[in-house]
C-alpha cells in the first residue's frame, strides 16, 4: 500500500554525509538519519530513481535547492532526498550538483524507506535493478503525512518543489 | 537467492568469461554534465581482445575512489604496453552513477566504466556479495580483477579483505 495523506511516516534509518565543504572527494564517514528525528518537525522528502540521472540532475533536484528559502519561509524544516544508492553516491550527487548545503541527499541503501512507503519500483529492464525509488514528494507533520505526490509518466509535477509550495 | 538470478560459482583461471550485456555512457569530452543515453555493452565484444576487468563494491567509496580506480588510470599505458586492449571497471551502480564517477576521477577514455545494473555479471561469475548490513543493498561487486584473452580467463584476484592488493593494476601487470 502506498503510504497516504494522515498515515504517520515509518520508523527507518537512512544514511547521509553531513555536509563540509572541507571534504573535497570522498564522504568520510556516513551516518545514520532515523525517520525518527522528523518527530516536531516539518520535512519534506522527494525520491528519486536514480542519482545522476537527467531528470533526477537537471530538473528535479535542482528546483528543490532552488525554492529551498520559499520552502522554509513556509515553515519547512528539512529538505530530504532520497534515492536507494548508497551514502557515497548520494554524498558525491550533492557535491555535483553543488545542492548539499541547503539539502540533506539522504540513502535508502536497503530499500526500506521505499518499500515501507509503497513507493518502491522494479526498473530492471533498464538496467537499474529491482528496488528503485519512485519520483515523489510528500511533506511529514510531526511525522504525520499532509501532502503526497508520485509522479505517474516522465518528468517532475506532482513531486517537484512548485506542487509542493502550493500544498504547503 | 536474490532476484532468482543463477548463482554461479566464482570464475575461474581457463573458463570462458559468460556473455552479458552491460551499459555504459561512451567517454565524450564536451558532456560536462550527466551522461547522454547508456549504450550497451556485451561481453561478446571483448572476443579475441585482451581485457583487464575489475570490479569495485562502490563508485564514489573511500578505497574504490582513492586507491582502486586511481591506480588503472595511472597504469593504463602500461598496461597497453603489454597487450591490454581495454581496462573495464565494473559495478552494480547504473551507467549514469559510473558515468558521472569517471568524471569526477577523469579517467576519460581510459577506463570504460561500465554499469552492472541488475548484477548479471557478478552473478553469473560469482563475484557478487550482500552489503545489507553497511546499508549498501543485497548485489553488489566484490573487489577484484580479471584478466580475459579471446573471451579465456588467464588471472582473477579476489581481494578477502580490506584494501588492494590482486585486484589492483600492479598485481595485474604483474601476471601479463
Amino acid at each position: 500500500m502506498t503510504i497516504k495523506v494522515g498515515d504517520t511516516l515509518p520508523s527507518v534509518n537512512l544514511k547521509y554525509c553531513p555536509y563540509d565543504p572541507s571534504l573535497e572527494h570522498a564522504c568520510g564517514i556516513p551516518q545514520n538519519l532515523s525517520t525518527d528525528s522528523f518527530k516536531g518537525k516539518k520535512v519534506v522528502i522527494f525520491g528519486v530513481p536514480g542519482a545522476f540521472t537527467p531528470t533526477c540532475n537537471n530538473s528535479h533536484l535542482p528546483e528543490f535547492h532552488q525554492k529551498f528559502q520559499e520552502l522554509t519561509a513556509k515553515g519547512v524544516d528539512q529538505v530530504i532526498c532520497i534515492s536507494t544508492s548508497d551514502a557515497f553516491v548520494m554524498d558525491a550527487w550533492g557535491k555535483w550538483t553543488k545542492t548539499n548545503d541547503k539539502l540533506i541527499l539522504a540513502a535508502d541503501g536497503n530499500g526500506e524507506f521505499v518499500t515501507a512507503t509503497g513507493l518502491a519500483q522494479d526498473l530492471t529492464k533498464i538496467g537499474f535493478g529491482p528496488l528503485r525509488s519512485q519520483r515523489f514528494a510528500l511533506v511529514a507533520d510531526d511525522l504525520k503525512v499532509t501532502y503526497i505526490g508520485v509522479e505517474t509518466g516522465s518528468g517532475v509535477s506532482v513531486s517537484g518543489a512548485t506542487a509542493v509550495l502550493a500544498a504547503l | 537467492m536474490p532476484y532468482g538470478l543463477h548463482n554461479s560459482n566464482q570464475i575461474q583461471v581457463g573458463d570462458t568469461l559468460p556473455s552479458v550485456t552491460l551499459k555504459y555512457c561512451p567517454y565524450d569530452p564536451e558532456l560536462s554534465k550527466a551522461c547522454g543515453i547508456p549504450q550497451v555493452l556485451t561481453t561478446d565484444s571483448f572476443k579475441g581482445k585482451k581485457v583487464v576487468i575489475f570490479g569495485v563494491p562502490g563508485a564514489f567509496t573511500p578505497t574504490c575512489n582513492n586507491n582502486h580506480l586511481p591506480e588503472y588510470k595511472e597504469k593504463y599505458d602500461e598496461l597497453a604496453k603489454k597487450g591490454v586492449d581495454q581496462v573495464v571497471c565494473i559495478s552494480t551502480a547504473d551507467a549514469f552513477v559510473m558515468d558521472a564517477w569517471g568524471k569526477w576521477t577523469e579517467v576519460s577514455d581510459k577506463v570504460i566504466m561500465a554499469a552492472d545494473g541488475n548484477g548479471d555479471f557478478v552473478k553469473a561469475t560469482g563475484l557478487w556479495q550482500d552489503l545489507t548490513k553497511v546499508g549498501m543493498g543485497a548485489v553488489r561487486s566484490k573487489r577484484f580483477a580479471m584478466v580475459v584473452d579471446d573471451l579465456k580467463v588467464t588471472y582473477i584476484g579476489v581481494e578477502t579483505q580490506f584494501g588492494v592488493s590482486v585486484s589492483g593494476a600492479t598485481a595485474v601487470l604483474a601476471k601479463l
